[in-house]
């Protein structure tokens, strides 16, 4: 951790002249607050299933001369930035706060409806093992409409490590929904922090595909702040080869008539290790609660690892919540069925699958992006190159 | 031409099929009848390869191959079909991807390319009309929430779809209404080339008057005890497997 806060003190001037007031604002307190905290151990309750020490640990170039491009909507950022990613509760939201250089703002004034997606894509690409910190804000306003489509690929063979923050708040009657699709390759660790705040009758729609990747951890926060919020979280992981992927969810219904839907599943093949944490949160004014969470998990081989932990906490008294979990293997007598029509092992084994993430895929509201993810996950299950299964 | 030579097989360390001897030849119709656990559904799933059960003696060729040292969709290339006695639900795995897979699977097989969406769709529609299989359970999950006698209907219109070269009917018959049993058989007899040669498994006349089988066997205690032509099932139809007990 300390090379970390030893490059920010060394290169702070450099750092502040390519960035933002608004920014640079904040970047002592979160350095401050990281080393206060250091980097959490595998003590720390939200960081159970990851070790960050040993991601942060590897030397990472860093670019941090990029010119500052343009300065729009700085009364947007100065209300919103770095409000609700918290700087003391988490150190990795800490480090990227004293490291970002660019924030990118989606801003939709009351009323409006964006009729297409938003759609940014990371492109990594570097000679050298390359760091990068990422932020991102998208505010609704009231009544307001927005997709926001985020895809995360790497070009080049290399060592990468992204941390990013992203902060959404939705205003009243507002419906933002954010697609966070990672399709990079096993040299690349993600840290995303996500931070959302749904205001009355808003609603949410968060859904994250790691398609591939090397580490990845998504903290996912959602805090339902007003009456009737709603959120929808779904989760589709795809994890082989020595993949590891935690998300960890947290769901916070603070208002009364609040509705939540969380379904994450996963398929972890060879040797790779899944967790997910999801915690719903019902306080005690949150009245007429509706909240299910379920996280299925199709463990293919005697080595791969899933750890799951749904927790439920619940201080209100008129509620309607269930949880729950399951962790499974391949379905034998569907194998043997298929096999017996001439089905090879690994297209059944492929097909079987397919049928475990399509109800998660089914539940993507974007149309034109279900068909594409649809395409995306059988090409994911059919061209793992060092995957047992494939005899191509 | 299906030989099966001495064959011996166990599940969970017992032993079911205890010496079993049948040739079957292209074209024949065998039916296989005998008492609830006598082994025929044994004897069907050691057939096609199901990994539950262990061959201990004894063995089994399909136009001279061993296909005991073939995995289970070897063995189903071969032209090897099972129609299930208890058809699985696959959610997820809709019934065109599922057809597909294998018709394709088959096609490979044979050297020839997948066939192209248009021409694989236009096949579903005239092989379900042969079995008059709704159209709305082709466009769901393998099984999923069919009925007893929509599931069996299924097994024949994959069956329809495949075009095996042997088909062994394990109770094809059990959970069809009369119109649906009609429907299936004259489907399967439509369906049928010279060549190709069936093991129908069954408790009833009904279908067998349909079928016209050339031989039938009964099994009992994991052996074929009695072999004879299609009078064998009237009999057993009207005095039960008693009588034959009694003779052995
Ligand atoms: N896993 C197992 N362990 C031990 N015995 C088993 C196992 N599975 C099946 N059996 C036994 O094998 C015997 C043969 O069963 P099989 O299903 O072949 O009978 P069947 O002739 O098809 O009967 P039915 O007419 O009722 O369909 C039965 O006695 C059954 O209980
Ligand atoms: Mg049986």
């Amino acid at each position: 951790m300390n090379q970390y806060l030893e490059l920010f003190h060394s290169q702070r001037n450099l750092l502040q002249q390519h960035s933002h007031d608004v920014l640079n604002a904040q970047r002592q307190a979160a350095a401050d607050a990281l080393q206060r905290q250091g980097f959490p151990s595998q003590k720390v309750e939200r960081y159970k299933y990851t070790n960050v020490a040993a991601a942060f640990e590897p030397n990472y170039g860093l670019k941090l001369d990029a010119p500052l491009t343009t300065d729009v909507l700085p009364d947007i950022a100065r209300t919103y930035y770095g409000t609700l990613a918290n700087v003391e509760q988490d150190a990795i939201t800490a480090l990227n706060t004293m490291l970002a250089q660019d924030l990118l703002v989606i801003y939709v004034p009351a009323g409006e409806r964006r009729e297409h997606p938003v759609q940014l894509t990371n492109m990594l690409r570097s000679a050298v093992p390359l760091m990068q910190n990422r932020r991102l804000l998208i505010v609704a306003e009231a009544g307001a409409h927005v997709q926001v489509l985020l895809t995360d690929k790497a070009e080049s063979g290399q060592d990468f490590l992204t941390t990013q923050v992203t902060e959404v708040f939705v205003g009243e009657g507002a419906q933002v929904e954010f697609y966070d699709i990672e399709d990079s390759h096993e040299r690349c660790h993600r840290f995303h922090q996500f931070y959302a705040q749904v205001a009355a009758g808003g609603k949410l729609t968060h859904t994250t595909f790691t398609l591939a990747s090397g580490l990845s951890r998504n903290r996912t926060d959602v805090m339902l702040t007003g009456k009737g919020a709603d959120v929808l979280m779904l989760g589709c992981v795809i994890a082989n080869g020595q993949q590891h992927v935690d998300n960890n969810t947290l769901i916070d219904h603070q208002a009364p008539g609040c509705q939540s839907r969380e379904l994450y599943k996963y398929v972890v093949d060879q040797q790779a290790t899944g967790a997910f944490a999801g915690r719903v949160l019902v306080r005690q004014e949150a009245q007429q609660t509706d909240s299910v969470e379920r996280n299925a998990n199709l463990v293919c081989t005697e080595q791969a690892r899933m750890w799951t932990q749904p927790m439920l906490e619940i201080y209100a008294d008129d509620v309607k919540c269930s949880h729950g979990s399951t962790v499974g293997q391949l379905n034998d007598e569907a194998l043997f069925y298929m096999r017996q029509r001439g089905i090879s092992e690994a297209e059944a084994h492929m097909l079987l699958k397919q049928a475990f993430a399509s109800e998660v895929l089914a539940e993507v509201p974007l149309e034109a992006l279900r068909q594409r993810l649809q395409a995306l996950v059988e090409k994911r299950f059919r061209n793992c190159e060092d995957c047992r299964f494939c005899h191509k | 031409m299906l030989e099966i030579k001495n064959l011996h097989a166990t599940i969970g360390g017992k032993e079911i099929l205890k010496g079993i001897d049948l040739t079957i030849r292209p074209g024949e119709i065998h039916a296989l009848m005998g008492q609830n656990g006598a082994g025929k559904s044994t004897l069907s799933n050691v057939l096609v390869g199901h990994p539950a059960y262990t061959v201990t003696e004894g063995s089994v060729t399909y136009h001279g191959k061993d296909i005991l040292a073939l995995t289970p969709d070897e063995r189903a290339l071969e032209g090897i079909f099972l129609s299930f006695q208890q058809p699985v639900e696959i959610p997820g795995v809709s019934m065109v991807n599922f057809m597909r897979a294998a018709l394709n699977a088959k096609r490979k097989h044979q050297g020839l390319e997948p066939m192209d969406a248009a021409s694989f769709l236009k096949l579903m529609r005239e092989r379900r009309k042969i079995v008059e299989l709704d159209n709305k359970l082709t466009n769901r999950s393998v099984n999923e929430g069919f009925s007893g006698g929509e599931k069996k209907r299924n097994e024949i219109f994959q069956m329809a779809m495949l075009e095996p070269t042997l088909a062994i009917l394990d109770e094809t018959d059990s959970g069809l209404d009369v119109d649906a049993l009609r429907i299936v058989a004259e489907g399967f007899n439509k369906l049928r080339k010279p060549e190709t040669s069936a093991i129908v498994i069954t408790h009833y006349q009904r279908l067998l008057d349909y079928l016209k089988p050339d031989f039938v066997h009964v099994l009992l205690g994991g052996r074929i005890v009695r072999s004879g032509g299609p009078e064998l099932a009237t009999e057993i139809e009207q005095h039960g497997f008693d009588w034959i007990k009694e003779e052995l």
